[in-house]
């Protein structure tokens, strides 16, 4: 049961058989036909109205991003899709790609004409290698054969190559600068910025580049049909326009990919589609964002899910990745797994999150297993908070963003495990 | 050691003539995908290629693809070491990765570890002693709502783990030839010198006798 009225934009053809083949999808792309016989400039207009927000993470306006590309004067400019879905809590984008991969490529090509891009990258985490990436693979050929993706598309004068390069296995290549650096075939390290990948000298091979997610691209379909004040509408909050797909896991009855309204609040998205907490579970936290994100307590669960809204609260809507844990989670040990991964992810580059982060998991793994004090967690805090704010990218605050709530929103789980 | 500069010098190639024949063709593909100057940005997918042939990356399979994207050997190592999908020792012709990030975590993949190191008789980072498995935890796989999750041979997904079906996938996997495995150089070519005083590194199982240890450390990547 969803939101009486909820419009579905981009899960709307994942019930149906073969919903990936191009036959599916209607057998043709009516968006992209639309928007070649538009101005460029006019599309990226539509995408501001629409108030279209990057679906990867950081919620950046993408029609800001786009026109700081178009203001560049140097060519070639690249628009590369960020597919490297990492975060743990999400798996969206896998679903686009394996559901609906003909709305993304369309979204794709209509973003490529905007820019004026004549090649792009689809950049996929590797382990995809055999769903999400095959799938991709096999739109694109049928968009090919169809037409819409090569020489003059459509007859517009319009030429597109697009390739799909599989990832390697890094968790840090989800961050923009590092995924170009490993698209250019060397490790992940995060860019100094500026230069920004959309200005000359920051981008893929220092030339301007957009670097979208695939949620956001495959809005963009909508968005040229329906218009950028229609998308806005379909949010429930300012400045965040059109639906979201919320990737739900955790100790909800239903778990999986959602399409909500941006901004529905979390008690709405679990009792309305993911039909409440499994049986005998009652609601302790939620992640709201990705493992990166600050906690939030059942009492928290009425907060809209949108960007702004979330950032108000000092947590983030991040890359939509849900997860609802009970009450046989302690959050101790919850912390100290997640700070595993990002001992783990860390690339090694900047020394306060390549040291912060080996530290707090080694200090959580102490607390975890009854061998801590209470300066123990005191630590854990204080190294978090001297951790933000201090590296090139942002892997150190998402390390930082839990260990700081966790604490201050649970800390009886911790007090309890620790020598007073 | 490996030389600082290792100039870009023929290197011989470690593949098969049938093994060869397809490297090179999806070697072009990958090539294609850049333009001329750019070439060397398809490391990371000739990296795979290298790696589906061989089972894992080779010193000489690195120093290969080196020579054929005109990128020093240690450049290629440095790239082949940062990503946890290459292995730079061999595994096990099924290797399996548990998903341990904390959607997985929450629905039971600690448990599903410990099935899999009693099945196995090893440890998480660990190959069988028949070279048929090799264990270890992974980092999330995009699978959160199908938690927990199984990846076995780096591609393929196994979904909502349970006890009784991992019993059943590893008996499956069990009765199935796997990938195959280029062989592992003799262990002391690969042996560093950590200077004097320190006492040298374990690189051997510590016994032997066919009652003894059933496994090798084989963690690779990171």
């Amino acid at each position: 049961m969803a939101l009486a009225g909820s419009p579905k934009i981009l899960s709307v053809d994942w019930d149906k058989p073969e919903s990936w083949t191009l036959k599916t999808y209607g057998g043709k792309y009516p968006a992209l036909e639309k928007a070649l016989k538009m101005q460029p400039q006019a599309i990226v207009d539509e995408v501001v109205k629409a108030n279209l927000r990057g679906r990867g993470g950081a919620g950046f306006p993408t029609g800001m991003k786009w026109n700081f590309v178009r203001k560049e004067t140097s060519f070639p400019k690249y628009l590369v899709v960020n597919a490297d879905e990492g975060e743990p809590g999400t798996f969206k984008d896998r679903a686009i790609c394996e559901r609906s991969p003909h709305m993304f490529v369309e979204g794709l090509i209509i973003g490529c004409f905007a820019l004026d891009c004549h090649l792009t990258y689809i950049y996929c985490r590797g382990e995809f290698r055999d769903g999400a990436i095959k799938r991709v693979q096999e739109a694109i050929e049928e968009a090919r054969a169809a037409g819409f993706v090569g020489k003059n598309i459509l007859g517009s004068g319009f030429d597109l190559e697009m390739h799909v390069v599989a990832g390697a296995g890094a968790y840090i290549c989800g961050e923009e600068t590092a995924l170009l650096e490993s698209l250019e075939g060397r490790k992940g390290y995060p860019r100094l910025k500026p230069p920004f990948p959309a200005n000359a000298g920051g981008g893929l091979f220092k030339q301007p580049t957009a670097v979208n997610n695939v949620e956001t691209l495959a809005n963009l379909p909508s968005i040229v049909m329906k218009g950028g004040d229609w998308f806005n509408s379909v949010g429930l909050v300012p400045k965040n326009g059109g639906t979201r797909l919320f990737a739900v896991s955790g100790h909800s009855r239903k778990t999986g990919v959602f399409e909500a309204p941006m901004g529905i609040t979390f008690r709405a998205l679990l009792d309305d589609y993911c039909g409440g907490m499994r049986e005998g579970s009652t609601l302790k936290a939620i992640i709201p964002g990705g493992s990166s994100s600050a906690i939030l307590t059942a009492a928290e669960a009425d907060w809209a899910s949108d960007f702004d809204t979330l950032k108000s609260k000092k947590t983030m809507a991040g890359s939509g990745g849900v997860v609802y844990l009970d009450q046989s989670v302690n959050m101790a040990h919850a912390l100290a797994n997640v700070m595993r991964f990002y001992a783990h992810e860390s690339c090694g580059q900047c020394t306060p999150c390549r040291e912060g982060t080996a530290w707090l998991s080694r200090l959580c793994d102490k607390i975890m297993q009854g061998r801590g004090e209470k300066t123990d967690v005191d630590n854990v805090h204080q190294i978090a908070r001297q951790m933000e704010q201090k590296t090139i990218c942002a892997l150190a605050d998402g390390a930082a963003m839990p260990a700081k709530s966790y604490i201050e929103k649970f800390r009886a789980d911790f007090d309890a495990l620790v020598r007073q | 050691m490996i030389p600082l500069q290792t100039p870009g010098g023929p290197a011989p190639s470690p593949f098969s003539p049938e093994q060869q024949s397809r490297f090179d063709a999806d070697f072009g593909r990958a090539v294609a995908k850049y333009a001329a100057d750019h070439r060397r940005a398809a490391l990371l997918p000739v990296l795979h290629l290298a790696q589906d042939l061989l089972g894992w990356l080779t010193e000489p399979a690195m120093a290969y693809v080196g020579f054929r994207l005109d990128i020093p050997k240690v450049r290629v190592r440095e790239v082949a070491s940062f990503y946890t999908m290459y292995r730079l020792k061999p595994v096990g012709r099924h290797a399996i990765g548990v998903c341990n990030s904390v959607s997985c975590w929450a629905m039971g993949s600690e448990q599903i570890i410990k099935r899999c190191e009693e099945k196995l008789g090893i440890r998480s980072g660990e190959t069988t002693r028949d070279g048929q498995f090799s264990l270890e935890e992974v980092a999330c796989l995009a699978a959160c709502g199908y938690a927990p999750a199984v990846l076995v041979n780096n591609y393929r997904y196994v979904e909502n783990v349970t006890p009784q079906s991992l019993d059943s996938l590893i008996e499956e996997l069990r009765a199935k030839p796997g990938n195959s495995m280029a062989p592992a150089p003799e262990p002391k070519k690969l042996e560093i010198n950590r200077g004097q005083g320190e006492a040298p590194r374990q690189t051997e199982p510590q016994t032997t006798g066919p009652s003894g240890a059933t496994s090798v450390q084989t963690s690779g990547g990171k």
